[in-house]
């Protein structure tokens, strides 16, 4: 593929994955302006971009939905989900010929017809629009109650229709008006008069009264409801409606406020500083967020942090001045935008230099290790070194820790790189399956390492089908349960020391405990005095276990021939944790707990059998010494008895040189205690080492079958470190 | 014609229901009144024809919740599901 190809390719996947984001905001929020905006501009771009490439369907085809968003842009067209569903259609279109595109090196055959399917589809979209029908409405009783047996229904906009009870003779069909209102979220159908008994009913009188909730502005709504019969009350749910005109830019009254704030910032006040800006960056958020800019809310409370700690306004100041400036550049999200400075440029690196990158710096720092180590052996050998090169040594180690920093950095991505993929994923699998779901998230900002964000895709996958097929009941089961029929997913992200952590949680059923115990025992997964044992969480966990699955009958979705198994091994094999927490009727919780980045492992070294050994120091509880007595032959094996607990010990020397420790014979041994998987472990060590941080290499060649060992690492003497598999030593 | 009885106690209403079937239901109802009416084949309901359903609260074959008619009609019909 020539390199035009090839940087079309790349930049048309990149603007597809815009441009389906920014449709499904639309979809939530269809009076965000700057988000069709952003839509708008994904496809125009997509389109010259198939201009170029000479690539007419798709450009044909772009252009067609181009057409669509651009009247809603000049609200021509109301932005309804059949147009969201048509602009995603004609993204799939075009990222299935991407697709054929990278794989072939040719132009899609058949293209043609595909784009003029898709175009016959996009042009019958109805939903122009003619001029807003005058009419008010104020917050009445009723609102209240209705708002609340709906509360999880997306709604900026309520209705209260009474037509005339002579409605049916002038055609009108108040059911099927509400029915079709754009982005009906929720509708309640009552009687006006309290119905008669069935002889007494005239079915041609109407008697009734039709509510409902719209995600729709005010204004559609308004549009959809002319004409009508009888009484309509129509109500703005917007907050602060007072200035939350769907305006491009922002509102007079906004704008002073903004203004207000930043000449808050200018002031010279050092002793009221943390009020000041902490109510300025309060204030401003808040207007943004009135103004439905959420991201720029974000933005602004994320500078506000960030002035805090800093403590200099000034980064606050100039990002509120910035959304002031007559051409506010759009934030296309906020996590592009942390804090800094107005222009950021890009630069597209291969991810392989990055990595070779990452492995320079790696040797480089062991060789520093080796150079310190070298020195402090000559000064302990009473050599007089001279005090710069003492220094530098120490400037040396400085630089490359910072290095080491900068270099890691380069591979960290934001989690929204996959969890932006989630909210299209989830719209499918909820329209498949029939059970409708909102999916929220939260922290996409949250940062980690490539090789983790990359990872992540499948396993949230897995856990988000499992979620919604077995997880949250059919829609007649959760209004018998008195659940909202929608159901609610969330995944939230957020870092936590060295971990980042991600959870996934829904509002279903949860887990059967009683039919997990069963199915365990019929997969022998476990046996039945093992599961005698266990408590609850325990059995729930089973569900990870490998030859388990839930389903009945292995679903097209949940199924895939794969268990839950799949999903703890994969985050495992990055050094992450996945656990769950199920409520029964409440919902299930699946925690992921994955190290910030792969390559950088805290460890102890230990010695035994004169072998220095490294422990993980995430499993490490403790370093006790014991007496001897406290170690007790069971069988073949020891234990340790600890604090009236019996622990499966280790001879580190016994199980991986052969040899026995010295200490055995002694009057006292020292212990490392470790857990791994909720179980303990007691290792038998001759002596304790240090604490260093490592990276951590793969066992490699001839050392790839060794028992016991996950990885090695040089240490500053040349010697191999050997990093102890704890997991494989206790199986 | 989109409403149709089968062994006396079964009332069908397929495809599109309009206005005018609000009576003729209406007449079946009353006729026999203990008689399910299944929708599993109905398109849409006009709000007459929904008001006898409401009325009469006979009992009801919905079709599934997955599909867009399914969803509608419980949405519209919920007092004779909940009840």
């Amino acid at each position: 593929m020539n390199d035009l190809l090839v940087q079309f390719v790349i930049e048309s996947r990149e603007l597809l994955a815009q441009a389906g984001d920014g449709l499904l905001q639309l979809e939530r929020s269809p009076q965000d302006a700057e988000c069709l905006d952003r839509v708008f501009r994904a496809f125009h771009t997509l389109k010259g971009g198939a201009g170029i490439v000479e690539f007419a369907a798709m450009e044909r085809a772009v252009h067609a939905a181009e057409e669509l968003l651009s009247e809603a842009r000049t609200g021509r067209r109301k932005i309804t989900t059949a147009l969201i569903e048509g602009c995603l259609a004609s993204l799939d279109q075009v990222g299935a010929w991407l697709d054929i595109l990278a794989n072939s090196d040719e132009l899609p055959t058949g293209a043609g017809d595909q784009a003029e399917a898709l175009i016959a589809r996009l042009v019958s979209i109805d939903g122009r629009e003619g001029k807003p029908a005058p009419g008010a409405g104020t917050t009445q009783p009723w609102l209240t109650a209705f708002r609340s047996r709906h509360a999880n229904a997306e709604a900026i906009t309520a209705i209260r229709y009474a037509p005339a009870s002579d409605c049916f003779y002038l055609g009108e069909d108040p059911v099927a008006r509400i029915g079709t209102l754009p982005l009906l979220s929720a509708q309640e159908l009552l009687p006006a008069n309290p119905w008669p008994s069935l002889s007494e009913l005239d079915p041609y009188e109407c008697n009734l009264v039709v509510m409902a909730l719209s995600a729709a502005p005010v204004d559609s709504v308004r549009a959809h409801m002319r004409g009508h019969s009888g009484e309509c009350e129509i109500v703005d749910l917007a907050p602060a409606s007072g200035f939350a005109a769907p305006d491009r830019g922002i509102s007079q009254r906004g704008r002073e406020l903004l203004e207000a704030q930043v000449a808050i910032l200018t002031e010279q006040d050092a002793e009221q500083f943390q009020g000041r800006v902490s109510s300025a960056g309060l204030v401003a958020a808040n207007v943004l967020t009135a103004l439905r800019r959420d991201d720029e809310a974000r933005a602004v409370r994320e500078a506000t942090a960030a002035a805090l700690a800093q403590k200099s306004a000034e980064i606050l100041r100039r990002n509120l001045e910035r959304l002031l400036a007559p051409d506010a550049p759009m934030q296309a999200g906020a996590g592009a935008q942390h804090g800094g400075d107005s222009a950021s440029t890009t630069l597209r690196v291969d991810a392989e230099r990055v990595d070779a990158l990452v492995r320079l710096t790696g040797e480089l720092t062991i060789a520093k290790n080796a150079l310190l180590h070298t020195t402090a052996r000559a000064q302990l050998a009473g050599l007089e070194l001279p005090s710069e090169l003492i220094a530098l040594t120490g400037g040396f180690e400085r630089l490359i820790g910072e290095l080491q920093q900068s270099v890691l950095a380069l591979r960290v991505l934001p989690l929204r790189t996959v969890l932006q993929r989630f909210p299209r994923v989830l719209r499918d699998l909820s329209s498949t399956l029939g059970k409708p779901v909102t999916l929220d998230i939260e922290g996409d900002h949250t940062e980690a390492d490539k090789a983790i964000v990359e990872m992540l895709f499948e396993p949230l996958l897995h856990t988000l089908r499992n979620a919604i097929d077995h997880g949250v009941e059919e829609a007649n089961l959760r209004l018998k349960r008195g659940k909202p029929v929608v159901a609610s997913i969330q995944i939230r992200a957020a870092r936590q020391d060295d971990r980042v952590v991600i959870e996934v949680e829904d509002d279903g059923a949860g887990v059967d405990i009683d039919r997990v115990r069963r199915v365990a025992l019929d997969r022998s997964v476990a046996t039945a005095d093992e599961l005698q044992a266990m408590d609850d969480a325990q059995v729930v966990d089973l569900i990870f276990a490998p030859g388990f699955s839930t389903a009945a009958t292995v679903t097209g979705l949940s199924g895939r021939g794969v268990g839950l198994d799949a999903v703890r091994t994969a985050i495992e094999r990055v050094g992450g944790s996945v656990s769950i927490a199920s409520r029964a009727g409440k919902g299930t919780c699946v925690k992921f707990s994955l190290p910030f980045s792969v390559m950088m492992t805290q460890v102890i070294t230990v010695e035994a059998g004169g072998q220095t050994f490294a422990i993980p120091v995430d499993a490490l509880v403790e370093i006790i010494r014991v007496p001897s007595a406290a170690i007790a032959d069971v069988g073949s094996a020891q234990a340790l008895i600890h604090r009236e607990r019996t622990i499966p010990l280790i001879d580190l020397a016994g199980e991986l040189r052969g040899t026995r420790g010295t200490s055995a014979n002694s009057e006292e041994t020292t212990v490392a205690l470790a857990t791994v998987g909720g179980e303990d472990i007691a290792l038998r060590v001759d002596r304790v080492g240090e604490r260093m941080q490592i990276i951590l290499k793969p066992l490699e060649g001839l050392l790839q079958g060794m028992r016991g060992i996950t990885g090695t690492t040089l240490l500053g003497d040349g010697r191999v470190l050997l990093v102890l598999d704890l997991k494989e030593l206790l199986s | 014609m989109t409403v149709r009885t089968a062994d006396g106690d079964l009332i069908f209403l397929e495809g599109k229901c309009a206005s005018e079937e609000a009576e003729v239901l209406l007449q079946r109802l009353l006729a026999a009144p203990e008689a399910v009416v299944d929708l599993r084949r109905c398109e849409s309901l006009h709000a007459a024809v929904i008001q006898v359903l409401l009325t009469a609260k006979p009992t009801l074959q919905l079709p599934p919740t997955d599909t867009a008619i399914g969803k509608w009609l419980l949405s519209v019909l919920l007092p004779l599901v909940t009840n």
